[in-house]
């Protein structure tokens, strides 16, 4: 039984697309069938972080209005097998999207029997981010430690348990997952960030995982790598545990604390 | 914050037998009403200024009621619009020439800039109405001073005489007009999340979950939040001055009661903020007092 997953957070620029994409490779990592769909039309980005963006021919919008087959549109990953993309349009924009076009899409994925649709939502709270949460079964809320973002995710939140098809339905609730990202415990010590528990005073939503600060986001997007791919960095890590704790275990919060440089790291001027 | 009425759902006619353009059908709309005490523009615009500067959004075009009936004479007329009086009705009279001076354009427009939708008067002298009609304001009526707006102006022992019958009919017409709603209560069971607004029409609003800054609580009776109350509460929406705000944990951004209200720019008392408390209205005062738990 497929399910879909949405990446949304409301403001912009948090993480969501990095997320989405790492996400999706990790739960591929683990042998599920995953496709991810990039809702950004007309500034669209997931296939530059995916690293396909020379092999987009078709895109969302053609699929959606019939010209062409959803086949012909998927872009299967060159590193792992399960792994497919699907990219938004760049030339046209967010009218394009029409919802039983968004619906008939979805449901060829999963009569192509995906385990898992990750749909990367775009930001803000118009017809992108509505259409792309409106079918989700499950929602990971990006979220990074600062006031402006966590009342725009509680604003998503809201949206999310009302304007959804399973809202409207009144059937069960769509999942709700906090993930934090960007998150930098010197600075949450230092005061100048939220901390996890300020977050959680917010939102109670629970939490499916904290993503540190850390430049290797900027080189994988530099490399068209998804940040999961980067072995035995701190976001790796962080993103491997997140998908760990989608699937069920029960995985430790790492990278919480804020780490004193060791003396000789400090003599010798490391972070 | 205003909501209105149908009296039915209209229904669509399959064969029409003369074809039906148009339904004209009862409706009502409760609004908020502007009761003004000077008729000194300057006064108002600044008062305005200071009371909304800071929160110039607190209204959405909601539509009012402007309401003259309180406006000071030589000597200063008992305020009491609730309870219709044989001098209340001759002062107001007496004043519908007083007021006449009132720059009306100026005051809509000064009114409009706050996002207030004036759109009806109560309480004018005729000549003042005459205006306010000229310039697209309908007239409410008010139970209490409705018919002698519509007199003219005549000697004072006759109007006195017609105005005393008039009150002992509008009082056994406001007696069965009233209108009995079973008051209900609304519960509500999820968090309110910024964006997210409740009203409890009728009756009085508990939330069992978090209310977060940006949503908005609403109702014409009282409002409960057994949980940490950070938006807008707004009771005593239509006018029930009676109606009170509890909460579990005070940190409202803003309360009112029956359209008296505070933001939380002027921090709330250390004695309730973040703690479980009351908030009522004592005459034109919000008085906000811990409970004892």
């Amino acid at each position: 039984m497929s399910k879909i997953v949405v990446v949304t957070s409301g403001k912009g620029g948090v993480g969501k697309t990095t997320t989405s994409a790492s996400f999706a490779t990790g739960l591929a990592m683990r042998g599920y069938k995953t496709v991810v769909i990039d809702f950004d039309v007309g500034l669209r980005n997931l296939d530059l972080i995916m690293g396909c963006e020379r092999r987009v021919v078709y895109d969302l919008i053609n699929v959606i209005n019939d010209e062409i087959k959803l086949s012909q549109a998927l872009i299967k990953d060159k590193q792992l097998d399960k792994l497919y993309i699907l990219a938004a349009s760049q030339t046209r924009d967010k009218d394009a999207l029409k919802q039983e076009g968004v619906e008939r899409v979805l449901d060829e994925l999963k009569a192509m029997e995906f385990d898992y649709i990750i749909c990367d939502s775009p930001a803000g709270i118009e017809t992108g981010a509505l259409m792309a949460m409106h079918y989700a079964d499950e929602a990971l809320v990006v979220t990074n430690p600062e006031v402006s973002s966590v009342r725009d995710s509680d604003r998503i939140l809201g949206m999310l348990n009302s304007k959804t098809k399973r809202a409207i339905e009144g059937k069960e609730p769509v999942k709700e997952h906090l993930l934090i990202t960007r998150y930098n415990p010197n600075r949450v010590e230092g005061g100048q960030m939220l901390s996890l528990e300020d977050i959680h005073e917010i939102l109670r939503t629970p939490l499916i995982g904290v993503i540190p600060e850390s430049e290797v986001v900027l080189q994988a997007s530099n490399q068209g790598l998804p940040a999961i791919h980067m072995k035995g960095s701190e976001v790796a890590e962080a993103y491997a545990d997140v998908v760990a704790r989608f699937l069920g275990e029960d995985k430790p919060m790492r990278f919480i604390e804020a780490v004193k440089p060791g003396f000789f790291k400090r003599l010798f001027g490391g972070k | 914050m205003a909501q209105a009425q149908e009296g039915r759902q209209a229904t669509g006619r399959q064969a029409p037998r003369a074809a039906e353009v148009f339904e004209l059908k009862s409706a009502s709309l409760s609004l908020l009403a502007l009761v003004l005490r000077t008729a000194d523009l300057a006064e108002l615009g600044a008062e305005l200024r200071q009371r909304l500067g800071d929160t110039p959004e607190v209204f959405n075009q909601d539509p009012l009621l402007i309401d003259f009936s309180q406006l000071p004479q030589a000597e200063p007329v008992p305020a009491d619009t609730a309870e219709p009086s044989g001098q209340g009705q001759l002062s107001l009279d007496a004043q519908a020439d007083g007021v006449a001076e009132i720059d009306l354009p100026a005051l809509l427009a000064l009114l409009r800039g706050y996002r207030m939708q004036p759109v009806a008067v109560v309480g004018a002298g005729p000549a003042l109405l005459a205006r306010a009609q000229a310039l697209g304001l309908a007239e409410a009526p008010d139970l209490g001073s409705g018919a002698a707006v519509r007199t003219e102006p005549r000697g004072e022992t006759v109007v006195q005489e017609v105005v005393r019958e008039v009150v002992k009919e509008v009082v056994v017409e406001r007696e069965v007009a009233v209108p009995t709603d079973a008051p209900r209560t609304l519960i509500v069971d999820k968090p309110l999340r910024s964006g997210q607004q409740v009203y409890a029409k009728g009756g009085d609003l508990v939330v069992m979950a978090l209310v977060n800054h940006g949503a908005e609580v609403i109702a014409d009776g009282n409002i409960h939040v057994y949980a940490p109350l950070r938006g807008k509460a707004i009771a005593g929406a239509r006018g029930n001055t009676e109606a009170r705000i509890f909460a579990a944990s005070m940190e409202a951004e803003l309360i009112a009661i029956a359209g008296i209200y505070r933001t939380t720019e002027n921090p709330l008392p250390d004695t309730v903020l973040g703690k479980p408390a009351q908030i009522r209205l004592e005459g034109e005062k919000l008085v906000m007092e811990p409970l004892k738990l």
